[in-house]
């Protein structure tokens, strides 16, 4: 009964946050149009990282100036998981799709698609390059068209560009990848003028849009990094501010560490970069980038100074790009054996870390032995409920007794009718003379909060509920329920507006939430029984929308603390039959109970 | 008084308003576990009175009786100086 109290507690914050959040966003004014910047409107690809006072790249040459160009050289990119190509013009990652991961339900439906070439409004790749910071090397650019050896790059077969300045510097990047979602680039640079060049190598993820984020603060999209062992989170609209005021600096965030990982990450995909080579410190940055009224999104990290390479020597940097699903299993082994650090923490875990992740590791494990992950939400709830039981039964255990002093109890009430204060103090009086307390305390529903909150959190960021089916229509325990109250559950030919959405699990879930509350005691208070008595009617709106895998989890628990209250007041029968009637008759007997639900 | 301590209040407040409504009246004590911080926030400080709150809700379970307990009073060694009062 407590944990219903608890979850309509969490729900609430959450529906005034959520509601606070959307009102935020309707209210707040539009971001002001992004300063002409000349320069950037020329060269779509401004930012790289420029090391403390070094020059800024000298911008290319637009590629409209020359049509005549043949099409840049692509090398396929092929792994059991990934599907795409690198572009050898500008040396770009920008096409990856996941093959293991659909866009929709639907069997046809069309695989995930990570990365996308910068041309186009959803463009999202993963480019390596070089920042000339004596001012004078010539450095290849977004349209240099590097020489490929070998190819289609795949696990085992690593692809190598190469590019030649005419200057006496050779700049190469050798690529290759995993059988998972991790690439792996040595950039090195020969130089073999009769002069030093310094420079700085550098790796990027840019994204040419803002994604549609949910928006939801138990979900952090956007920037994330973990740098020294202390993560760091800054979402796209904190992002843009920071980048603002930040303007001189160039960086919405920049840090330098000796170990760590900086990425850009959606709800289920996370693209990051970090160092190839154990002791390689790093200097990491998120930057913002107003261009021609669009933000420009980028990650990128660095040597921490401009490496100078002395005439005929040679000097590199080699750095890891993650660009794939956060499965948590293999973000662990990347953890482990590449020592990228804390990067499991690339999943929003949140502040219960500590219990979200061991509840992820029960709740996947379950998936995997019932093969359904919506039986194993199920499981795991019953087995969280039966673990608090015994603090729902302690209280139990003093209704026996109560029942023996309610004739007390009642002479109390009847004294102090007028004096709520007065009588609590002496009821509380009456209590420890008797030995009998029927409230469960504090301390238990403090304790349960982080737990099932911790619940709530695995299952909004669980990947494994993506696209996992329940039983009857619920094909996506990710999605919303799709049935609706408002057509007739698909009888009438209507499609409704968005919030006229009442589907049947949230139905069922209102249902049960009414039922336990008329199994739980009133609030004393007048205002606070108001709100309680329109909290499943709220619930029932606000969780229509919620992916249905929480809605069943929610009504399940509904219905276990149905069931934990229907079993206790069962053996509370059971007893006062077994016992001969107490003083005070029945009606007594049942204020008592009524006192001891409490 | 430290400018912790109404910030501390009105948390606690904040949480009678909201959260208690649903959560429900749990506590074993008289005065609650609430109440019971608001007094010893008022009574002793910032400091002693999260201590003696945080001690209240460690009790405040199955297998404590419970019952009436109120704030215990401000003793005088042990109570926060009060402004320009000199150090002893």
């Amino acid at each position: 009964m407590d944990q219903k109290r608890l979850f309509a507690a969490i729900a609430l914050s959450i529906g005034i946050l959520l509601l606070f959040d959307v009102w935020n966003r309707t209210m707040s004014p539009p971001a002001p149009p992004p300063a002409p910047q000349a320069q950037q409107a020329e060269v779509p690809l401004p930012a790289t990282p420029a090391a403390p006072g070094a020059a800024p790249a000298a911008p290319a040459a637009p590629a409209e100036l020359s049509p005549a160009r043949a099409e840049a050289q692509r090398v396929p990119v092929e792994n059991p998981r990934l599907t795409g190509a690198l572009s050898a013009r500008g040396l770009m990652l920008d096409q990856l799709v996941l093959r293991q991961f659909r866009e929709t339900v639907e069997p046809g439906s069309a695989n995930v698609t990570l990365l996308a070439p910068r041309g186009r409004p959803e463009g999202y790749f993963a480019q390596w390059g070089w920042t000339a910071a004596d001012g004078r090397t010539r450095v290849p650019d977004n349209e240099t068209d590097w020489t490929v050896t070998g190819g289609p790059l795949a696990p085992g077969r690593p692809v190598t560009f190469t590019w030649d300045n005419g200057q006496g510097q050779i700049f190469e990047a050798e690529v290759s990848v995993d059988a998972d979602y991790m690439f792996t680039v040595r950039q090195t640079l020969r130089n073999s003028a009769a002069e030093a060049v310094v420079v700085l190598p550098w790796a990027r993820v840019r994204r040419e849009r803002t994604p549609q984020t949910l928006g939801f603060f138990i979900l952090h999209e956007g920037f994330v990094a973990v740098q020294d062992g202390r993560l760091t989170e800054i979402t796209y609209s904190d992002g843009r501010d920071e980048g603002n005021r930040r303007r001189a600096q160039g960086s919405a965030w920049d840090n330098e560490a000796a170990e760590g990982w900086a990425g850009l990450s959606d709800k289920y995909w996370l693209t990051a970069l970090t160092r190839a080579e154990d002791g390689q410190r790093l200097r990491s940055a998120f930057r913002h980038i107003p261009d021609q009224g669009v933000d420009r999104w980028q990650v990128d990290i660095a040597p921490p100074a401009p490496q100078a390479i002395a005439a005929g020597q040679s000097a590199g940097f080699a750095s890891r790009l993650f660009a794939g699903a956060k499965e948590v299993e293999l973000l662990d082994r990347y953890r482990d054996q590449q020592r990228i650090q804390d990067f499991d923490k690339a999943i929003d875990w949140g502040w219960f870390y500590f219990i979200t992740k061991p509840f992820f590791y029960v709740l996947h494990w379950l998936g995997i032995v019932t093969g359904n992950f919506g039986i194993a939400i199920l499981i795991f709830t019953l087995c969280l409920k039966v673990l608090f039981f015994p603090l729902a039964n302690k209280a139990y255990k003093s209704m026996g007794r109560m029942r023996l002093v309610a004739p007390k109890m009642q002479e109390i009430r009847d004294r102090y009718k007028d004096d709520p204060a007065k009588m609590q103090a002496e009821m509380m009086a009456l209590y420890k003379s008797e030995k009998i307390n029927p409230a469960s305390g504090c301390l238990p529903i403090l304790v349960q909060i982080p737990v099932f909150f911790a619940l709530y959190k695995v299952l909004f960021i669980s990947i494994e509920m993506r696209h996992a089916p329940f039983f009857g229509w619920i094909r996506d325990l990710s999605a919303m329920d799709p049935t609706n109250l408002f057509n007739l559950f698909g009888l009438i030919p209507w499609d409704p507006p968005s919030f006229l959405h009442l589907p049947v699990w949230a139905i069922i879930m209102g249902v049960t939430m009414w039922v336990q509350q008329k199994l739980n005691p009133q609030p004393p208070d007048p205002i606070q029984q108001k709100i309680f008595a329109w909290l499943p009617v709220l619930f029932t709106f606000m969780l229509a929308s919620f992916p249905a895998g929480l809605v069943i989890y929610w009504t399940w628990n509904n219905l276990l603390s149905i069931a934990q209250q229907w079993y206790i007041m069962h053996l509370d029968k059971k007893a006062q039959a077994a016992r001969p009637p107490a003083q005070g008759g029945r009606g007594a007997g049942g204020q008592g109970t009524a006192a001891a639900k409490k | 008084m430290n400018p912790v301590t109404p910030l501390l209040k009105g948390a606690v407040i904040a949480y009678q308003w909201t959260l208690r409504p649903i959560l429900g009246c749990n506590c074993r004590f008289h005065p609650s576990c609430s109440d019971y911080a608001l007094g010893a926030l008022s009574e002793h400080g910032a400091l002693r009175g999260t201590g003696l709150a945080a001690w209240r809700i460690l009790r405040c379970n199955p297998w404590n009786p419970g019952g009436y307990d109120p704030v215990p009073p401000r003793l005088n060694r042990l109570a926060p100086r009060a402004p320009g009062q000199p150090e002893t």
